[in-house]
């Protein structure tokens, strides 16, 4: 091990002598770069939770683990882990499936115009959320909005909701309305993937008579292995930010039933002015995304990242 | 014999839409959910342009004597104009910074093996995985230190350094396409890795960076959390902390005004998107984040 690590350092003093100008500019300015804006950070958000600090005081004071005690009998902190992980079952299920559907029938032409489906899904990722959120405030009004107007002129007015007054369902319609925004991402790394994929694995197995769901399934999903690592990390942690929507939305209305952990953070530090607890429901972000980022990579997407 | 052939090859235009049929089905389905997708956007549009007085209407009521109005009061009650400036200032130089930062850096991870590589690449997907919640203490900890907290610096320092993972990725998976005939060459003839990298790496990646400044340009119009966080002065607000007044009483009680601030908010994004739509959305800049 040790061995290893002198062999490496040696072969880089060499690699450096031989490549200054890319050692110095490629290397080294990124790597230190990283560290200070982005490495540090993280550091000094695991060493804010130990402190009681308000923001302004010259003084922090050390608590130990009190932070961590108290974040574990926090209500709001439950409801928004429970909030973060509902909306990442949303955005699994409804922008990534549905991304890829779309990406898998315009590849395989099943649909005419596919150009135009293609843009028009794309286009809301290209939106600020803050504008999304604004959007779907007004489509979604209680009183005057579109959503449930068209409900009515179908008949489905008996499904009309208070979609953010409702506390069971306004973390759902949030998300909803994220996947909205979310969908033509997953769609436009499908439709890159499956056209990487060599025609004449499709054509073979439409030969041998197989159908649209067992040619996704069978032929498409297996090749897209990497894809899929990169779209299902993308969402992880697109849910794992949710923040812009519900800053627009709802700022955690009804009673803070529609808070997540990156709005409890936000809300904690800058609000609350409780710096110290701020960044210890940080921390839990941090172990959160590092915990379900090393299990998707280790066990259902191992070697989808190798370089 | 034409006989046989017929019977065994049914008729032509009937194959075809027999054939054609599913097909027909699927893009109808497909234009339902195209409804879903441009529905909220074209709805925006039209409530735009109406007046008070028709509002009561109903939403799909078609505008009677369209006006232009609602945008006039919003574009000088939010102060658009400096918004978007300041919006533009922070895209252009924020993506200016992180691909300037990036370009090196690609050319190292495309075109050599230094030793640590693989470290490299785990430093860049944290960069790129990183919830920004989790960093927004200490980065305004650090910018209050630097004296750059509520600068439009400091924001452009902090967007530019935190693009640079992605486009660092971006521009290493276009530089890797780039063939290497022509830096062997120059190689031969003695060039350093300064100038392969000036002379003909450069001016080969511009298609990359156009595309890779975009994507950033982009995100940086977007992004609301560090934006919000780490200014104070309306003066220097971009457009997605600005326009959060309009979900103020003031301007949601009537709807054409928060509709056609935010079809203004969305202009310059969609004049963009026009323009660069074919590289974007054909993905192929999806590649370089496979690694």
């Amino acid at each position: 091990m040790a061995a290893g690590m002198n062999d490496e350092r040696t072969s880089f003093i060499a690699f450096a002598r031989n490549h200054i100008f890319v050692t110095l500019f490629g290397l080294i300015l990124p790597v230190a770069l990283f560290l200070a804006f982005i490495g540090c950070p993280i550091v000094y958000t695991i060493y804010l939770s130990f402190f009681e600090w308000n923001g302004m005081a010259p003084a922090k004071t050390f608590v130990g683990f009190a932070n961590y005690a108290y974040m574990l009998g926090d209500k709001y902190f439950y409801i928004s882990l429970e909030n973060n992980l509902k909306w990442l079952a949303v955005s699994l299920a409804f922008p990534v499936v549905l991304g890829f559907l779309i990406a898998y029938a315009m590849r395989v032409r099943a649909v005419y115009l596919p150009t135009l489906l293609r843009t028009v899904i794309f286009f809301p990722v290209t939106m600020s959320l803050v504008a999304v959120g604004l959007m779907f405030l007004l489509i979604l009004n209680p009183i005057f909005g579109a959503f449930d107007s068209v409900l009515r002129g179908m008949g489905l007015g008996f499904l009309v909701r208070e979609w953010f007054g409702d506390y069971r369902i306004a973390i759902y319609t949030l998300a909803v309305v994220g996947g909205w925004a979310f969908t033509g991402l997953p769609m436009i790394f499908y439709f890159a993937g499956i056209g990487d994929v060599p025609k004449e694995t499709f054509d073979a197995a439409r030969i041998e008579g197989a159908g649209h769901f067992r040619m996704m399934l069978r032929v498409a999903l297996p090749q897209l292995r990497p894809v899929t690592a990169v779209v299902v990390m993308l969402t992880l942690f697109e849910s794992l930010k949710a923040f812009d929507l519900i800053a627009v939305m709802t700022k955690g209305a009804p009673f803070g039933r529609t808070d997540v952990l990156g709005y409890l953070v936000y809300l904690e530090s800058f609000w609350n002015s409780r710096f110290g607890y701020g960044a210890t429901v940080s921390v839990a972000i941090l172990v959160l995304s590092i915990a379900v980022a090393a299990l998707l990579l280790g066990t259902l997407l191992r070697g989808a990242f190798d370089v | 014999m034409s006989e046989a052939a017929a019977i065994v090859r049914p008729n032509r235009t009937w194959v075809r839409l027999r054939y054609a049929t599913p097909k027909i089905f699927a893009t109808l389905f497909a234009l339902l959910l195209a409804a879903v997708w441009i529905g909220p956007l074209a709805l925006m549009v039209i409530t735009s342009i109406k007046p008070n007085s028709e509002f009561l209407n109903g939403p799909f009521a078609w505008p009677i004597a369209p006006t232009l109005e609602p945008y006039r009061k919003v574009w000088q009650g939010l102060n658009f104009g400096v918004l978007m400036e300041n919006s533009l200032i922070y895209a252009a130089a924020g993506s200016a910074l992180a691909v300037g930062l990036a370009l090196v850096p690609a050319f190292a991870l495309s075109r050599f093996e230094p030793p640590g590589k693989r470290y490299i690449f785990a430093l860049l997907l944290t960069g790129l995985m990183l919830p920004q919640q989790t960093v927004l203490i200490p980065l305004y900890d650090i910018l209050r230190w630097l004296h750059l907290f509520d600068t439009r610096i400091g924001l452009i320092l902090v967007h530019g350094v935190y693009g640079m993972p992605s486009q660092i990725l971006i521009l290493r998976g276009f530089m890797t396409t780039i063939p290497r005939d022509i830096e062997k060459a120059a190689q031969i003839e003695g060039a350093t890795d300064f100038q392969i990298f000036t002379k003909v790496i450069l001016p080969l990646a511009i298609p990359g960076i156009v595309v890779g400044y975009t994507l950033n340009f982009i995100a940086i119009w977007k992004e609301f959390v560090f934006a919000l966080v780490f200014l104070n002065s309306e003066a220097i607000f971009p457009v997605t902390v600005g326009m959060l007044k309009l979900n103020s009483d003031r301007y949601i009680s009537a709807f054409n005004l928060p509709s056609a601030g935010l079809v203004i908010s969305q202009i310059p994004i969609a004049i963009l998107f026009i323009l660069a739509y074919r590289r974007i959305s054909s993905g192929n800049f999806v590649g370089s984040v496979k690694g």
